[in-house]
């Protein structure tokens, strides 16, 4: 894979608008050919640092730049960047085929070669033929796609796409997922992807931002932000997850020594490097790391059963009254009301500061 | 209204005719007034006739009326349209207040008694020694075409999406060229209907034109008031018929241009 495109690096970025900061100061490298995804959830910033990048918003402070080329000052339209929107933005009064060779035009690229380009991109997002069909006659997976390929005919240096799946049905969004995925894997244009959901994040994501309060708390592979999130919100928005309150008494070496009242006990686990012994924090436990049929454990009751396909997902009780959830495979034989021992294996637990 | 009773839904529409024909019959009555062959306007016309549209149409003054008119409808759809699509564009830009402030101010020719406004124009034109010009005729009735520019422009605007904006300026293109294949193609029916807005405003209005203009800038409306007043001949009919036959084309041409279905994305 050939990467296409540029890295984009900003540099302390910043945008409030009054009082309400929209953005806090932040430093983000996108490499060149990378698929980053800013995961947040709505008002957390990522798309007041997408438009940042785009142009579309004037930073307050801080400098951006595309590869070597600061950007900083530059209008949108100077950019060559690639956008795609959460409505599309499909100009209605155009066909399909003006729609994409919009921004040929208006880099002044002959009429030959516009059609030639503009019927190849078509064909990238499998919609030969389409050319000269109204906007509003179209579905909106293909609305979607044309506004894909508006975006790439351009050859951008950075492609930009804000909640892009948003309006369509989940069914159509897992195929597109797959389509984006296979785009990029061809053509490794860097990517900048907003979006507030976590499974979308995970299948199209290099690594993820994920993002709260305007600024960005976690940067990493998925792997990495599912199994050592730096705190509880990251622990909490992707996957599931059990977060019980606990007391950090020490620190030492990445592990801690803490007190989990709901378990009444004191437990060593692998420890966020924000945690520290006073400050709040909350014991992240995901629900397959759960064992329940172990000897010995903290004593609890099945009180729900949801079946969701080739698994089940089990809520217990415990004896403190917290309640935790657990995974199963579907076969398993257990009943509503059923009395358990939970355990856990010992290194998949983690302590989270809370946010 | 399907369950209304048979009897109150015939006298609803009994109602609702009787009104309409209060407010199109006098319209249309001038119509036969015009072919009549008497030289005082009858109704029914004692004889029908085109005595009267030849008097018309070989009249050099009555020619020359209407000339004028159509150069200061030409000169305020002109002005009107210039104007009100940039007043409406920039408001559109504003904050809430100041737009709503600023609007109040251009729209408030359509509230100020036409005669105030001729009055003061007349007072400042007399200052600038611009009185008998047709320009000047044009600039008042500009005046007046204003607010209607900027209300079917404005509510035409409301229908773009900003994004489509910011998606053309992505897309390298600049301010000049998101005007003209963006926004202008997208407010076009509001435009073209500000146009005949202005144009009839124009067209028909008289206080402004009998304060404003001199013996060779004499419009049409201006001389058919005075052919109502001192001569009352059928011509004024015939003028009238004229007028109104342009009125139902430019109110045509509107809604074959009117708004064609743009569907949005849902």
């Amino acid at each position: 894979m050939r990467a296409r495109g540029v890295s984009v690096r900003l540099a302390g970025i910043a945008k409030s608008y009054g009082t309400v900061s929209a953005l806090q100061p932040t430093d983000l490298l996108v490499d060149a050919g990378e698929f980053l995804t800013l995961l947040g959830p709505s008002g957390s910033g990522k798309t007041t640092l997408l438009n940042s990048v785009a142009g579309y918003v004037e930073p307050n402070q801080g400098r951006i730049f595309f590869g070597e080329t600061e950007v900083t000052a530059m209008p949108a339209r100077a950019r060559n960047v690639g956008m795609v929107f959460q409505n599309y933005a499909l100009f209605p009064h155009l066909d399909v085929a003006a729609n994409v060779g919009y921004g040929l035009k208006a880099r002044g690229v002959g009429k030959s070669e516009i059609v030639r380009r503009v019927a190849a991109a078509l064909a990238l997002v499998q919609l030969d033929g389409y050319g000269d069909r109204r906007i509003q006659h179209l579905s909106g997976g293909q609305q979607q796609r044309v506004a894909l390929a508006r975006a790439l005919v351009i050859e951008p240096d950075v492609l930009l796409m804000d909640e892009p799946l948003g309006a369509l049905d989940r069914q159509l969004r897992k195929t597109v997922q797959l389509e984006l995925r296979r785009l990029h894997e061809a053509h490794g244009r860097t990517t900048v992807y907003v979006t507030h959901d976590q499974e979308e994040a995970l299948i199209l994501s290099d690594r993820i931002a994920v993002m709260h309060n305007a600024r960005i708390v976690q940067l990493g592979t998925a792997a990495e932000l599912y199994t050592a999130p730096v705190d509880a919100f990251v622990a909490g928005f992707i996957g599931e997850s059990n977060l019980l309150p606990a007391r950090v008494l020490s620190v030492a070496a990445g592990n801690a020594i803490v007190e989990v009242p709901d378990f009444a006990r004191t437990l060593q686990v692998a420890a966020a490097p924000e945690a520290a012994a006073g400050r709040p924090a909350r014991l992240l436990l995901r629900p397959e790391h759960i064992v329940l049929d172990a000897t010995e454990g903290i004593s609890g009751a099945i009180d729900e059963i949801v079946y969701l396909g080739e698994i089940i997902s089990l809520r217990i009780t415990l004896a403190s009254g917290a309640q935790v959830w657990a995974r199963r495979l579907a076969h398993s034989a257990l009943a509503r009301g059923a009395s358990v021992q939970v355990s856990w294996a010992a290194q998949h637990l983690r302590v989270v500061p809370e946010r | 209204m399907t369950s209304a009773p048979l009897s109150v839904r015939i006298a609803v529409n009994c109602l609702a005719a009787a009104v309409l024909g209060f407010l199109i019959l006098p319209i249309l009555a001038v119509v036969p007034a015009s072919f009549n062959a008497t030289s005082f306007i009858t109704l029914p016309p004692n004889a029908v006739s085109l005595r009267w549209y030849r008097g018309f149409l070989v009249d050099p003054e009555w020619m020359m009326t209407l000339l004028n008119s159509v150069k200061v409808a030409s000169l305020t759809t002109a002005m009107a349209l210039v104007l009100g699509t940039s007043a409406a564009l920039g408001l559109q830009q504003l904050s809430d207040r100041a737009s709503f402030v600023l609007k109040g101010a251009f729209l408030a020719p359509m509230v100020v008694p036409v005669i105030v406004t001729a009055i003061a124009l007349y007072r400042s034109m007399i200052d600038v020694s611009m009185t008998g010009s047709l320009w000047t005729i044009a600039i008042g009735h500009a005046l007046l075409s204003l607010p209607l520019v900027i209300i079917n422009v404005g509510v035409s605007l409301r229908s773009v999406d900003p994004n489509w904006h910011l998606a053309a300026a992505g897309l390298g293109a600049g301010k000049w060229m998101i005007f003209r294949t963006i926004t202008l193609p997208n407010i076009l029916p509001g435009v073209i209907g500000g146009a005949v807005f202005a144009a009839m405003t124009s067209f028909d209005e008289v206080v402004i034109a009998v304060f404003l203009a001199g013996y060779e800038t004499k419009t049409l409306p201006v001389k058919m008031w005075e052919a109502i007043r001192i001569e009352f001949t059928p011509v004024a009919a015939v003028a009238a018929t004229f007028m109104i036959l342009l009125a139902m084309a430019l109110f045509l041409l509107v809604r074959m241009t009117g708004p064609r279905d743009v569907g949005h994305p849902s």
